[in-house]
């Protein structure tokens, strides 16, 4: 127990190490980008007619403390964004956490779903391929899942939206329908948005069911040969028993190792597929704050969220991992 | 012992001692012949990076503006062909066409194709097009008198052209640029950020990689935690970030060289952890300890000993990282703010086709999209192939 209890302290705190390392790379391109909130911001404000000068970008800066250190705006960076809270947006003027909030967490449940929904698939998928000796099946699955590599997410989507929009006149865009769009949370609401979600589901797990076939086949043919299940075999077990009791579980570990990383890949489609079914989520919001506005304070934000997000899976399967495998216990530091 | 059995032996001697004999990279050649998937998809891609190349000889036209065909805007492909009911030729052909626009149109420019004999349109081989250069550099030194130009070889002979009018197998699009001369190029381009990103990475990866794998210890504790932290942070969101920030006025070549670099420094990780493992193994050999007892620095051992140890594991990642770097140019310019319309990469082209338009009338801009496929699919078949004869392992499992 003392020892789970240092392996989880440990880890949380290479957690914490990793985020503030991460924040500051994040900070720091967001810093090395030209022009700064404050000339965005007037630049802005000039478009829409008002005039502005050299005076009142400066005066701009000061408030907005653009001319304190570069280390120090770090740091109250990283210290405001612990506490959830990230400033504002450089040209909504709108506080982030309150315009991102609710759609960060669909986001990233979307992307939740996915991941599952990839694994619950690639797991039975994989073993069959990697057990059965029958060519046709083999390679059948290995050019599905190459081209699930080969096709990316974002022409798949594409050539869905076009198909429908086509043969059913419905375009199955967005995740909810007009009417509900601003509603608040209810029965018919959730029901509206479960018909609406299951096609970003379906299109982010693609590529990501792909990846995680050829995980699972080449962990299960790699343990399959090894000499334990021969002995088990030796024993008289047998069938699923076998595979489910000795290779299987061994495989299993370094799954759950790389969650955390098939969650980054699952978020690096997230935009694309979001830009193209006009998911108005953070995917989109990032395009949003890239593509149109060069929003540097939102489009930081949301990259330290998601790489949070993913810190935090990867220090949630090292618990699961810990707790499961006493061989993980021990080796802390590795 | 008979005489056929002593020949077996004989041939079963020979096999194994060439086995033993053959350098690593011969092995790695052995088995990889053995596998038929990869060995088709070797010479796919063999084919598409040659097409690629020679792009200005197989096509009839220029890719860019100047090669426009503008009279024959979002035009469907015409397929040479060499019978029809007017008999038959020798010479494929192809029709020519007229653009109408009148009230039993309702005022739209339609194309009217004439079939008749007079207006066939003969395929000519070799003939002369419009100039296109290889090699050729402009050199701008600072200083007006050091500028220069190395003028390179120029051409004009193209592959096939028609006697008259133009010829577009694959159609055209809405600027009546050719699509096959432009999708051509763009397995070029694509492949060029491609290169250029593979190589970038490669370069930080051997750097970083090296460093980490070779004194170990603190400096690599150090160093793994940098990595991870990189390959933890989604890469294309991040690309966004900074691709968006690229200012509208950069020319198309700034805007290339950027991109390519962008996805070099952000696809470092993966092979930097590789190379390190690679080493960390590596450097507790024996051979290593005799060069180092011999008194060889740090890095005439890292160069001299241990890379060549494992170049061929290097080409292999290098070449299974190369679909993605296609894959992430192709993504981010098709949002838009990677390449841009007047280059031609495949990103590019994937863009052309989002629009509904363009699946209802003209469909025939989705031909680029299955060169792209096929182009990552044979990238994948080759590097699953050569990771495969690369394992020293594979044959045991067999």
């Amino acid at each position: 127990m003392l020892q789970f209890a240092r392996f989880t302290f440990i880890r949380a705190f290479l957690s914490v190490l990793t985020l503030i390392l991460v924040s500051f790379i994040v900070f720091t391109l967001m810093e090395l980008v030209p022009g700064d909130c404050a000339e965005r911001y007037l630049a802005f404000k000039n478009t829409q007619g008002s005039g502005i000068s050299i005076a009142d970008i400066e005066a701009e800066r000061i408030r907005l403390g653009l001319d304190q250190p570069y280390l120090q705006r770090w740091g109250s960076w990283v210290i405001n964004a612990f506490q959830g809270d990230f400033g504002e947006s450089c040209i909504l003027r709108v506080n982030i956490s309150q315009l991102l909030g609710q759609k960060f967490w669909l986001s990233l449940g979307i992307c939740l779903t996915s991941l599952i929904v990839a694994y619950a698939i690639a797991i039975p998928v994989g073993i069959i391929s990697a057990t059965s000796s029958n060519p046709y099946l083999n390679n059948g699955l290995r050019l599905v899942s190459y081209l699930g590599l080969a096709l990316p997410n974002f022409l798949l989507a594409l050539m869905i939206m076009l198909f429908s929009t086509v043969v059913f006149g419905e375009s199955m865009t967005g995740l909810f329908s007009k009417e509900f769009r601003d509603a608040d949370w209810s029965v018919d609401r959730v029901m509206d948005f479960l018909s609406h979600v299951w096609l970003p589901v379906f299109i982010l797990s693609w590529s990501a069911t792909a990846f995680a076939i050829q995980t699972v086949r080449a962990l299960m043919s790699d343990e399959i040969g090894k000499l334990y299940v021969t002995a088990a075999a030796a024993r008289g077990v047998s069938g699923r028993r076998l595979l489910m009791r000795y290779p299987a579980r061994h495989a299993l570990s370094p799954i759950i190792n790389s969650l955390g990383f098939d969650l980054n890949r699952i978020f690096n489609e997230l935009p694309i597929v979001a830009l193209i079914l006009t998911l108005t989520e953070a995917g989109s919001l990032l395009i949003e704050a890239l593509a149109r506005s060069n929003d540097q304070q939102l489009a930081g934000a949301i990259i330290f969220l998601l790489t949070a997000s993913i810190v935090g899976i990867n220090f949630v399967t090292d618990m699961i991992l810990a707790l499961t495998d006493p061989r993980v216990r021990r080796s802390i530091m590795g | 012992m008979t005489d056929t059995a002593q020949t077996e032996v004989r041939v079963d001697q020979k096999r194994k001692e060439a086995y033993f004999t053959a350098s690593q990279n011969q092995l790695i050649w052995q088995r990889f012949k053995k596998n038929k998937s990869a060995l088709i998809g070797a010479w796919v891609l063999v084919f598409l990076i040659m097409s690629g190349i020679f792009a200005p000889f197989l096509t009839p036209y220029d890719a860019t503006i100047a090669g426009r065909d503008k009279d024959y805007l979002n035009g469907a492909p015409q397929i040479p062909q060499f019978c029809d009911d007017n008999g038959c030729s020798l010479r494929p052909f192809i029709y020519s066409y007229e653009r109408t626009r009148s009230m039993k149109t309702n005022f739209r420019w339609v194309t009217e194709v004439k079939t008749d004999l007079e207006s066939r349109r003969y395929l000519q081989y070799f003939t002369k097009g419009a100039q296109y250069t290889y090699l050729a550099f402009d050199i701008n030194l600072p200083g007006r008198a050091l500028d220069f130009r190395i003028p390179g070889f120029t051409f004009e002979t193209r592959l096939f052209g028609v006697d008259s009018g133009m010829i577009h197998i694959f159609g055209t699009d809405s600027t009546g640029k050719d699509i096959y001369s432009r999708t051509l190029t763009a397995i070029n381009t694509s492949l060029a950020v491609g290169t250029i990103g593979v190589f970038i990475a490669f370069v930080m990866a051997l750097a970083i990689g090296g460093v980490a794998g070779y004194y170990g210890g603190w400096v690599d504790s150090a160093l793994q935690m940098v990595t991870d932290t990189v390959r933890t942070i989604p890469s294309i969101p991040l690309f966004m970030a900074l691709a968006a920030f690229i200012p509208d006025v950069w020319s198309a070549e700034a805007r290339f060289f950027f991109i390519s670099m962008v996805l070099g420094l952000i696809g470092w990780p993966t092979l930097a952890r590789r190379i390190r493992t690679h080493l960390l193994t590596e450097r507790n050999q024996e051979y290593v300890l005799a060069a180092q007892l011999c008194g060889a620095s740090p890095g005439h051992v890292i160069r001299r000993h241990l890379l060549p140890s494992f170049t061929s594991y290097i080409i292999v990642d290098l070449v299974i990282s190369f679909p993605y770097m296609v894959l992430s140019e192709t993504a981010l310019s098709f949002i838009g703010l990677g390449l841009k319309d007047p280059v031609n990469s495949l990103g590019v082209m994937l863009q052309n086709v989002t629009s509904v338009d363009v699946l209802l009338n003209y469909q025939w801009y989705f031909i680029p999209v299955i060169f792209f496929i096929t182009l990552v699919l044979a990238f994948v078949f080759v590097g699953d192939g050569l990771r495969d004869a690369a394992d020293p392992y594979s044959d045991a499992k067999k």
